[in-house]
């Protein structure tokens, strides 16, 4: 199968996941609108609760009940709505056109079959014809990725170490030629060695295959590695979105800031990082109306307590707060944040 | 004061049909935890870093070696005997999930072994709930709030902060964290790692800090001293920042390295060292030299030894010293 | 169950933590109604074993002129060979039966989680020996051992029975209860328990038994079903003492004597304990469900 000539984008929009409760439906994502542009790497950052996996999964409309897509679209390039597919066309997408590295995939390989009986089997699922070339594709992949293909190949998961497991994940991910890969957590549980190696085989992987991909990760630090754009989500809501640099070096919304504070570092003063107060909002514990990050916001104002925060768009960043007005450009009300303190 | 001299210890592996495989996991590890001092291994998994933790806390035993607390060398004592004084040293688990009994209450995980506590004291049992009280208040919990509660109704922040208020029921000298912070929300992660630099400040208790990213050992306290173990064996070890600022082990520069650059922030350090992807060791040799990207012959046939070679502050274990420069620096904005 | 004195000792947080735990069983069990329908059914059972024998004279009364009625009014399962109420011999029958089934569910779970605990705290030779005593046990058959038995030692009491069927029932919940203990001692809450420097009962007792709290009171309960077959499997075999309000008995009656499988005229006889004990399985199944909620606090409290 001849790749496209250039990889997808994708437009997500108005994306809202709810996850049935005995309380109700409660939305775990809820009115997100992200766009991947081809050949970009994304980085969605959030703590444990912010949605960030439910997003992965609606990419593929594979959230599982109790959870459901209840409003938006996700459309892809060649592909369509994904919201609206179903059945045995969603099935044959998975693999094909959107390749999913899940998290833990450390973990995820069978542990009964050698790595190169898995890449058959997702063969013969995909209707491959010719499963030897499959074989070959997968061992090119592997060796691209510094392993011995033929002897990973031949390798059972637990022969096979967490980096190489990794690998093995991002092989299984690409080796139907998918153009769109989604890599949920692809260095937790790993060594800071490792990690290194990992993120610089998802650039240059991501590079020579022309790829668009998405990275899901808790470690700003990670998206800072690999991503071009970085999108920063809390309690299933998008807080601020913007070309990876920029948002770093300037960020805007006071979660991100806080994150960013919150970053052990090697050099500088101690001092001046220091922990978010509060807690990550949970499924039943985010609040109806109003921002979702208040709770823990230094900036907190009366209007946070009822309006939902505006997008306020400036060039190509947005930001979701508040306290962040258009003609504040790059320099938002940052002076109200240094005399953070525990709530 | 607990120290250890030459901690060996071996795992045997069961191997196929040709028997038990030999997995050295401590080498000859020398160590000493000042009283109200901090501590850190770093290394990646499986360099033996949690099993010397492990050791220290008296949940496994060495090979040949020896730990001594307060002067009394512990293979002297037996196993009874010895009990109360690895007491003096509690482990902080990686995983908060699974260090709290899902079936009890915070109270009851509080109140077991206070209760022991109060007897081994002479204190009367209303002690207890004061002290539980008390002590959940250091670590910056709620008592009323937190007391009833089960496990599965705190946050990992909050459970983490349980795990280490329950470890200060017997009034230990020494807590022992191993990744401590690696299972907690990223927004949490300082605020833990400030308690334990809290609780040395206000108890005088010694922390060592076991964990993989050499950042977080820095927040533990500057005045720390940095243990870098390479499969079972020290290669470099010094205060903190000097480890941190001037690393002379090529092993020790890989780690520094491979810490994810904010870039935008932060620029990368000129020399970062990329270990060489590579698996099994020189019999004799050093033990990173198949990784090492500054191996020469010698490195290949000896071993080095943990010194003071090339007159650097720190001590390591590396023929070939050299400062480089692998730490990102943060971006001068104006 | 007369055990719930609560010492005046006790904290005013623990007494609040038992208060708060019935307080989520009751939450539990109206969760489905299927599950207080299996609760009402026992509780019935439990008051037939408990007054039964008290509400009917002793003996039985005998309408000699009614052999084998029909179900009536008066005879909602009709009469016996003998004429007596079939009802009546059902309740004053559940007696044996229910307390044979409660000393044999006893005596599976305190034997069978005491090895178990053992042999999976202490691992080592003791955990060798007893798993070898185990699995020796759980390879001999039960019923012929029972048919054997029966030959030289008549089951007249209730507890006999129930101790001979619980001497032979533990196996399982041993081995089950090992494999459990084996993977919780290795938890982090032990190890801490352990570095604390609590005692070995504290840990077996309040760290490791709760957690494994589910499955044993499943175990019981399934014990329970097992004995109540088990017995009255026994009886109707006909190996064992005649005795007339005795389930077993009955349906051997019924069957060899009254010819129920050819002939209508003993089918209520033969139906009403079939009927007594599909109601008590179904009671129990329903209740099992249960179980796992009640002895996990995650699942009780939500």
């Amino acid at each position: 199968m001849a790749p496209e000539q250039s990889p997808p984008g994708v437009r997500i929009r108005g994306l809202t996941v709810v996850y049935r409760t005995p309380a109700g439906e409660l939305p775990a994502v809820s009115g997100v609108d992200l766009d991947l542009a081809p050949g970009t790497i994304t980085g969605v950052v959030g703590e444990s609760g912010s949605g960030k996996s439910t997003l992965a999964l609606s990419l593929l409309n594979a959230v599982q009940p109790p959870g459901r897509i209840a409003a938006g679209s996700v459309e892809i390039d060649g592909l369509g709505d994904v919201v609206a597919l179903g059945g045995e066309g969603l099935r044959r997408a998975r693999g094909r056109h959107v390749g999913y590295v899940f998290q833990a995939a450390q973990n995820s390989l069978n542990p009964l079959k050698t790595v190169g009986k898995q890449v058959l089997d997702l063969g013969r699922s995909h209707g491959v014809e010719d499963p030897r070339g499959l074989l070959a594709d997968a061992r090119d992949l592997l060796g691209r990725m510094g392993l011995d293909g033929a002897r990973v190949l031949d390798s059972y998961q637990h022969e096979l170490s967490g980096g190489m497991r990794q690998r093995v994940g991002i092989m299984l991910a690409l080796v139907l030629n998918a153009r769109l890969v989604v890599l949920d957590e692809p260095t937790t549980a790993l060594d800071m060695i490792t990690q290194a190696t990992i993120l610089r085989i998802v650039r240059e992987v991501h590079a020579e295959r022309g790829l668009t991909t998405l990275v899901i990760t808790h470690d700003l630090g990670v998206v800072a590695e690999v991503a071009d754009r970085l999108a920063v989500m809390y309690g299933g809501r998008l807080a601020e979105q913007g070309p990876t640099r920029e948002v770093l070096a300037g960020p805007r919304h006071p979660y991100t800031r806080g994150l960013l504070g919150a970053i052990p570092r090697l050099v500088g003063d101690i001092g001046e990082a220091r922990a978010l107060p509060g807690r990550p909002p949970t499924l039943a514990g985010v609040p109806a109306d109003g921002c979702v990050f208040r709770e823990r916001c230094p900036l907190r104002m009366d209007v946070c307590e009822t309006g939902r925060p505006p997008v306020v768009v400036s060039g190509s960043r947005s930001a979701a707060c508040h306290a962040v007005r258009d003609d504040e450009g790059d320099r938002p009300a940052v002076a109200a944040a240094t005399g953070e303190d525990q709530a | 004061m607990i120290s250890g001299i030459g901690i060996t210890k071996t795992f045997r592996q069961r191997g196929g049909v040709l028997g038990a495989r030999e997995v050295p996991a401590l080498r000859g590890v020398d160590f000493a935890i000042p009283k109200g001092g901090a501590v850190s291994f770093i290394g990646e998994s499986g360099c033996g870093k949690t099993t010397l933790g492990r050791i220290i806390a008296g949940l496994e035993t060495c090979d040949s070696g020896e730990i001594v607390i307060d002067d009394v060398a512990m293979s002297s004592l037996s196993h009874r005997r010895r009990q109360p004084y690895f007491r003096r040293v509690q482990l902080i688990h990686q995983d908060p999930y699974s260090a709290l009994n899902p079936t009890r209450t915070i109270h009851q995980a509080l109140a077991a072994p206070l209760a022991l506590r109060a007897k081994q004291t002479g204190r009367p049992r209303s002690w207890t709930d004061e002290r539980a009280g008390e002590l959940l208040g250091l670590v910056g919990l709620d008592p009323g709030y937190v007391l009833p509660r089960y496990p599965h109704q705190l946050s990992g922040g909050m459970r983490q902060r349980v795990v280490i208020a329950r470890a200060l029921t017997v009034d230990p000298e020494v807590l022992v964290a191993d990744e401590a912070v690696s299972m907690i929300d990223v927004s949490l992660r300082l605020g833990i790692l400030a308690l334990l630099k809290d609780l040395r400040e206000r108890l005088g208790v010694s922390v060592l800090f076991i964990t993989h990213d050499v950042a977080t050992a820095r927040y533990i306290g500057t005045d720390g001293e940095l243990y870098v173990i390479y499969r079972g064996q020290v290669v470099e070890r010094g205060p903190v920042e000097t480890v941190i600022s001037a690393p002379v082990h090529p092993y020790t520069q890989a780690l520094l390295s491979a810490i994810p650059v904010l870039h935008g922030l932060e620029s990368p350090g000129e020399q970062r060292v990329v270990p060489v992807e590579a698996s099994g060791e020189h019999p004799d040799g050093c033990l990173f030299a198949p990784r090492c990207p500054f191996r020469t012959e010698r490195c290949e046939r000896e071993r080095p030894a943990l010194g003071r070679d090339g007159g650097t502050p720190q001590e390591h274990a590396c023929f070939h010293p050299e400062r480089r420069s692998v730490v990102a620096l943060p971006v001068s904005r104006g | 169950m007369s055990a719930t004195i609560v010492p005046e000792a006790e904290t005013g947080a623990a007494a609040a933590v038992r208060r708060n735990f019935w307080r989520g069983v009751w939450r539990v069990m109206r969760r489905k109604p299927s599950r207080m329908v299996g609760a009402v059914i026992l509780v019935v059972f439990a008051l037939m074993g408990v007054l039964g024998p008290v509400l009917y004279p002793d003996p039985l009364p005998r309408d000699t002129s009614a052999l084998y009625a029909p179900p009536s009014l008066r005879h909602p399962f009709g009469t016996d060979f003998e004429g007596t109420d079939v009802l009546a011999l059902v309740v004053t029958g559940s007696r044996y039966v229910l307390l044979t089934a409660l000393v044999t569910a006893a005596i599976t779970v305190v034997v069978g989680a005491g090895v178990g605990l053992f042999a999976g705290f202490r691992r080592g030779r003791w955990d060798t020996v007893l798993m070898r005593f185990t699995d020796m046990k759980l390879t001999i058959p039960g019923l012929p051992l029972l048919l054997v038995l029966s030959t030289v030692w008549k089951f007249t009491g209730a507890v006999e029975m129930g101790l001979v069927l619980g001497l032979l029932g533990w196996g399982g919940v041993a081995r089950a209860v090992r494999s459990q203990t084996l993977s919780l001692r290795e938890r982090g809450f032990i190890e801490a328990a352990r570095g604390l420097g609590l005692s070995t009962t504290h840990i077996v007792g309040r760290e490791l038994l709760p957690g494994m709290a589910p499955y044993i009171a499943m175990n019981a309960l399934i014990a329970v079903t097992g004995a109540v077959y088990a017995q009255v499997g026994l009886f109707f075999l006909g190996v064992l003492p005649f005795e007339a309000n005795n389930w077993g008995v009955m349906l051997n009656l019924a069957v060899f004597g009254g010819g129920a499988l050819t002939t209508t005229a003993a089918l209520p006889y033969l139906l009403a304990p079939l009927l007594a004990i599909l109601l008590l399985t179904l009671g129990i199944v329903l209740v099992v469900d249960a179980m796992d909620e009640i002895f996990n606090p995650r699942l009780r409290e939500e």
